[in-house]
């Protein structure tokens, strides 16, 4: 880095942190959007789109750079407090963020949960600021076969979700992507499973399977107790203890912070591919790789770290594309491109030789953004855990007319409440005989990606299923998912064996 | 250490609704894709036919709890005279109502009858006054949020059109 590009850094820095005034109510603001299903920053931004045309240009940037991160940010919120993820990208988030909010641990949870989207954020905007060129790159390596295996590295969470009772893991994960191939199929719009539903030819919604299987059933579910917080969590004054616990926590783990925002980062740089497939991925990774993968799914700081530093990872993964190639890599930056465009902004190669500080001044609003973020939220996690103690009979009928109306937003068809409603009894059906929800969302969310994935491998090759192990980069992620599923189970043995030898 | 012996049998009626469920929606599948061309068939069959073994398995799994005496045909884990007394029928039926009407009442006047009724139905009548307020407190902020400052196309009814007259003509 030159001294030129070091000064302009700089210089955006300072101008951005000139912008708190925008900031501050744009993180409120993304904090709500993002935590209702069915709104997001990408829709909000067109929402909005009058406003963010009308200001200029720098402020307009700062305003939807913002609205992006805290709307990640936010998705998580209701996640860890209600099983409710905003968005699919915090689908793995309740994993291990609701089973601490109902031991009483919602304030911690929020707190680690923050922690960890901060410093990934911030971590993967400082990485991809530095690494810009090489990341660009890594969208042209990725093709369909290759893709094929990160969607297998989201899966193969089915099977660790499934460990308790496999058949019954096995049987929600394969619903799940049964689910996900209903609609028309990718090569030759051939409609199957649709029950000859027209709004089911573009496949299932995932807002209204989301909002169904997670928030409609947990509604359900809950009022079988007077609050959300088990009978036997720790009783809860909120005090500024609980939140400085979680920072704790959550520095302590800053290794896990690190290397799963930069999975993050990586998934975000791939067009096409977005959060809810590096959340996921990057649990299964933690909880392969982890040496308590038993304590996964029981309210495990690692398990709520991971999803929230990877899907922030994200954030920063998706503006590398964008701007270096013109290419937005998902539909939030597709958006800003429009925006930017209008402003005469011409994304590709020449922008960081002809407008430096539009280039760079991206990266940095992401970054002053996660710090204003950081000490902005981080107090309102003592207030927020305050739902956990919202008597049900209350909560239980918002979360009902909230989410179910957010599940009519992103199509604007009244069909898609009536899926939600279908999808709330299939999960409460599935919450009340033993079967994991997360597990059918999981098939629902990736199901339809993989398959697209696969049919194109096949038609490029003529249907030669040898095209899967045909490119090296391809193999090399073979490898390495063959050994993200071996080496666990290795581990584990040995930890057994570790285990038993004291007792023998 | 205690005894697994008085431990009610497990209820596998309830267990097996999600796997006939599987089942039968995977060969309506494969029904649809029949005649296709392959490349709509390949994923469908593979993974479906995975469904279909795995779900056979849990079948004879749960044949052989039934020949043991460890199970019975019961729903109990899924209906139980505890959703009517805890409201969850009522809640269903409010929640099927809310679906049906919001379209013809609007938004914010179907979930302030929702939110009164469920809310009402959960405590049992009591503290009618309080639940009231609050709906209507949630359903004018939800109006407000959305409708007016969003501008957003949640369904809209009488009390949308009016207010829009009403701001329209300050």
């Amino acid at each position: 880095m030159d001294s030129s590009t070091a000064s302009i850094l700089v210089e955006v820095f300072f101008e951005t942190i000139g912008y708190w005034y925008i900031i501050v109510p744009t993180i409120l603001l993304g904090l709500i959007v993002g935590g209702i299903p069915g709104f997001s920053a990408a829709n909000t931004i067109i929402i909005l789109m009058p406003l963010t045309l009308a200001l200029d240009l720098q402020s307009g940037l700062v305003f939807m750079i913002s609205l992006y991160c805290s709307a990640r940010m936010g998705a998580g919120i209701p996640a860890i407090l209600v099983n409710i993820p905003g968005t699919a990208g915090a689908a793995a988030t309740p994993l291990d963020g609701y089973p601490m909010a109902k031991q009483g641990k919602g304030q911690q949870a929020l707190a680690i949960s923050f922690v960890a989207s901060c410093i990934g954020g911030l971590l993967t905007t400082i990485i991809a600021l530095a690494t810009m060129p090489i990341l660009a790159r890594v969208g042209f390596y990725m093709h369909s076969v290759e893709m094929i295996v990160v969607m297998l590295f989201g899966i193969s969470l089915i099977a660790s979700i499934a460990a308790q009772d496999m058949v019954k893991g096995l049987i929600a994960g394969f619903l799940g992507l049964m689910i996900g191939s209903i609609g028309t199929d990718v090569v030759y719009a051939t409609p199957r499973g649709t029950f000859g539903i027209l709004e089911l030819y573009d496949g299932v919604p995932l807002i209204p399977a989301l909002v169904g299987l997670f928030a409609v059933s947990e509604a359900f579910v809950i009022i079988e107790k007077r609050v959300i917080v088990n009978h036997d969590g720790e009783p809860k004054t909120p005090n500024w203890g609980d939140t400085f616990d979680g920072v704790r926590i959550a520095l302590k783990r800053w290794v896990h912070i690190v290397w799963t925002s930069i999975i993050g980062l990586v998934i975000g740089v791939i067009p096409g591919a977005g959060a809810s497939i590096a959340s996921f991925v990057a649990y299964q990774q933690s909880r392969s790789f982890s040496k308590t993968p038993e304590l996964y799914g029981t309210g495990h700081p690692e398990g709520l770290i991971a999803p929230e530093s990877a899907n922030n990872g994200v954030t920063s993964g998706t503006l590398v594309p964008l701007l270096v190639l013109g290419i937005p890599g998902g539909a939030t930056a597709a958006i800003m491109l429009v925006v930017m465009q209008f402003h005469g902004v011409s994304f590709g190669p020449s922008l960081f030789e002809n407008q430096p500080k539009v280039g760079y001044g991206m990266f940095m609003a992401m970054a002053v953004s996660y710090v204003i973020m950081f000490l902005t939220i981080l107090p309102l996690s003592r207030y927020m855990s305050h739902v956990t103690t919202i008597p049900t009979i209350y909560l239980a009928p918002m979360i009902i007319a909230f989410t179910l109306v957010g599940g009519f937003v992103p199509r604007e068809y009244m069909f898609d409440m009536y899926l939600a409603l279908a999808f709330g009894v299939l999960g409460y059906i599935a919450r009340r005989t033993g079967y994991h929800v997360a597990a059918i969302l999981i098939g629902v969310i990736l199901g339809p990606l993989l398959e697209k994935y696969f049919l194109w491998s096949l038609k490029k090759s003529d249907g030669d299923i040898m095209v899967l192990f045909s490119s090296t980069l391809g193999n090399i992620l073979w490898v390495a998912f063959a050994l993200s599923i071996i080496l666990p189970i290795v581990f584990g043995m040995r930890r057994k064996r570790k285990f038993e030898v004291p007792a023998e | 250490m205690p005894s697994d012996h008085h431990k009610p049998p497990r209820q596998i009626g309830g267990e097996l609704v999600i796997p006939i469920l599987a089942v039968g929606f995977t060969i309506y599948f494969f029904s649809t894709i029949w005649n296709s061309p392959w490349t709509a068939q390949v994923s469908a069959f593979i993974v479906g036919g995975i469904l279909l073994l795995v779900c056979a398995i849990f079948f004879v799994r749960a044949g052989i709890w039934l020949v043991r005496g460890e199970g019975t045909l019961g729903v109990g884990n899924l209906f139980t005279m505890d959703d009517i007394r805890t409201g969850r029928i009522g809640l269903l039926v409010t929640t099927i109502a809310y679906v049906m009407f919001i379209d013809t009442l609007g938004f914010t006047l179907m979930t302030f009858l929702f939110l009164a009724a469920s809310m009402l139905i959960l405590a049992k009548g009591k503290n009618a006054g309080f639940i009231t307020m609050i709906s209507a407190a949630m359903a004018l902020t939800g109006w407000a949020v959305f409708i007016w400052a969003f501008d957003t196309r949640f369904p809209r009814g009488w009390f949308e059109t009016t207010m829009k007259a009403v701001l329209a003509n300050g």
